[in-house]
């Protein structure tokens, strides 16, 4: 007969190998990236020094290149959060509502179809786009000319950059939310529809006080994970726009990953990574707490 | 509906459809181009004179610094290394929190994991590259593979099931004295198939489809990822080629478009479960 300890202890040997990579992996990155954030770290140097809170207030001190990056950064992703996310959220919901519009035999195919790109790498997909809009060569511009249209600077020019920005991620990425309100729109009873449609509510009327209602906690998802997902952007502007014209579209990530592999700083940029994920999650936070206080009202 | 609405949604439908599909029919006609043709601006879908060069040239290792086979050599192990550590690890774990009630810590493990669901990759990213690069493993397999295993979505999704597994049959085997990893391995897992496969599509397209991590934590050629190498080829001397870059995009894309169109079900599944409730 086992005693008590050894069955709990072969019990904790199953959770052992995931608590192992969690703890390695997971946890201590974490903890490390605050101590990195402490310190002046030199990705090549060997010492690295203790200096409190400087990267920290080196961020916040007006005139400083970090405070210069990281802010402009930070500026020119929340552009980027403020154009897409609307637009990932409404086409999202549009598609879901078309898809299931359609005749019962042709949802499947279409919903295949757009939702195909999201299985793309983000390197694949950007690459794909950088030959559709090259100004040249590119397949837009050679059917805008085709139109007798004159072709468009994408990459180079504001505010074509930012256009083919939210365009591509809007073609890469719309098939996760159209899946999540299809999802959603499948569980609203019918018969609530009907009742509506017997009392003469029209279409607009229906969608506004039968279906948004009814989908509301999956409208709350699908703007947090759209919101956190583009916070994140990263693949678009590096491989598309290089952070061009300029440094129009230099979002954060692109700068975070500049000070830590090229200016070599990593202390420095662990402090602005560590910013940066405390903003996303008082994003999601507060998001959360914003539409909750409105159901209660 | 009206016959005449329900052509023009269906109509309109297939308008967006076109668009979305467009962009890769022109990349598989454009990888059948040679550069000059791909760069000439016209628009048609036929190549004039159809071309494999840039599938040889590529797949060959002919073109400077782009071993292409090693690159998707690279990533099909470890996609394959990793999802196989992921379902492994994930459904013991899983196991042990929904099924063992004598687990030390449980309630506690179970927050912590839930809790982490919520942790921006930006936070771990650059201290995980210092932890590897102390331990002398940047540019080796094991930093493609293991920073994979350590995220506790898979864990979650299984708990799930787990947990609404019918007790009275857990019950009849510990009564015929089955111990506890035949109870893993024998009953719980043949059960969870479907799920396991889920997670597994799941996890490999997340690790195949990668470019981030695989573009820092890999410094020589041969070690990189197709994914990570294609963004090594835009940003640097094959910019415009967009024959050759158009083939390594088509052979990159093929394996997880096949996955996808072949599991779409189960990835619906992961996605509709990854919050939603």
């Amino acid at each position: 007969m086992k005693t008590l300890w050894t069955s709990r202890l072969t019990s904790f040997l199953f959770v052992l190998p995931y608590l192992a990579a969690f703890a390695l992996f997971l946890l201590f990155p974490i903890l490390y990236g605050f101590v990195i954030s402490l310190q002046d770290f030199e990705l090549l140097s060997a010492a690295h020094p203790f200096v409190g809170l400087r990267n920290y207030m080196t961020i916040f001190t007006p005139g400083t290149y970090e405070n210069s990056i990281f802010f402009r950064g930070l500026w020119t992703t929340l552009q980027f959060v403020l154009y897409s996310v609307p637009l990932l959220i409404i086409t999202g919901l549009g598609i879901a509502m078309l898809v299931n519009a359609l005749p019962a035999k042709l949802r499947g195919l279409f919903r295949t179809f757009y939702f195909l790109p999201y299985a793309l790498s983000a390197s694949v997909m950007a690459v794909i786009w950088l030959m559709m809009f090259d100004t040249n060569a590119g397949f837009i511009n050679s059917l805008l000319q085709k139109l007798g249209l004159t072709g468009i600077p994408w990459l180079t020019a504001t505010p074509w950059a930012w256009i083919a920005l939210v365009l591509t991620t809007l073609w890469w990425t719309i098939g996760f939310n159209m899946i999540i309100f299809v999802n959603a729109l499948n569980e609203v009873p019918e018969d609530y529809y009907e009742a509506a449609s017997m009392d003469g509510a029209n279409a607009w009327k229906r969608f506004v006080s039968i279906t948004l209602p009814s989908i509301r906690p999956v409208m709350l998802f699908v703007m947090i994970t759209s919101t956190i997902a583009s916070f994140n952007i990263y693949a678009q502007p590096f491989l598309l726009t290089r952070g061009g014209p300029g440094d129009t579209t230099r979002v954060l990530l692109i700068n975070v990953l500049d000070q830590a592999f090229v200016r070599k700083d990593i202390g420095s940029a662990s402090a602005m990574a560590i910013l940066m994920a405390l903003l996303i999650m008082l994003v999601s936070i507060v998001q959360f707490r914003l539409t909750n206080r409105k159901e209660k009202v | 509906m009206g016959k005449a609405k329900k052509t023009g949604l269906l109509l309109l439908a297939i308008l967006i459809a076109l668009f979305v599909l467009l962009p890769l029919v022109w990349m598989l006609s454009t990888a059948f181009k040679n550069d000059f043709e791909a760069l000439s601006g016209r628009m048609n879908f036929l190549p004039k004179k159809p071309t494999l060069d840039n599938f040889v040239q590529g797949l060959s290792g002919e073109l400077m610094n782009t071993p292409i086979l090693r690159w998707i050599v690279n990533s099909l192990s470890v996609g394959i290394a990793g999802t196989a550590i992921v379902l492994l690890i994930d459904s013991m774990a899983a196991f042990a929190l929904a099924r063992l009630p004598d687990l030390p810590l449980r309630r506690t493990l179970l927050a912590m994991f839930i809790a982490s669901l919520m942790i921006p990759g930006v936070l771990t990213f650059l201290p995980m590259y210092i932890e590897f690069n102390t331990l002398g493993l940047i540019n080796t397999y094991q930093a493609l593979i293991l920073p994979a295993t350590a995220g506790a979505f898979g864990v979650f999704l299984l708990y799930q099931f787990f947990v609404s597994f019918p007790k009275e049959i857990e019950e009849a085997a510990r009564i015929d004295g089955v111990n506890k990893w035949n109870l893993y391995r024998r009953i719980l897992l043949p059960s969870a198939v479907s799920i396991m496969t889920t997670l597994g599509i799941f996890t490999f397209m997340g690790i195949y489809n990668d470019f981030v991590w695989p573009l820092y934590a890999t410094t020589s050629p041969e070690m990189r990822t197709i994914t990570a190498g294609i963004a090594m080829m835009a940003t640097g001397s094959y910019t415009q080629s967009y024959g050759k870059l158009m083939a390594m995009t088509t052979i990159a894309a093929l394996p997880v478009l096949i996955l996808f169109i072949a599991g779409q079900k189960s990835f619906v599944r992961a996605i509709t479960s990854s919050g939603v409730k």
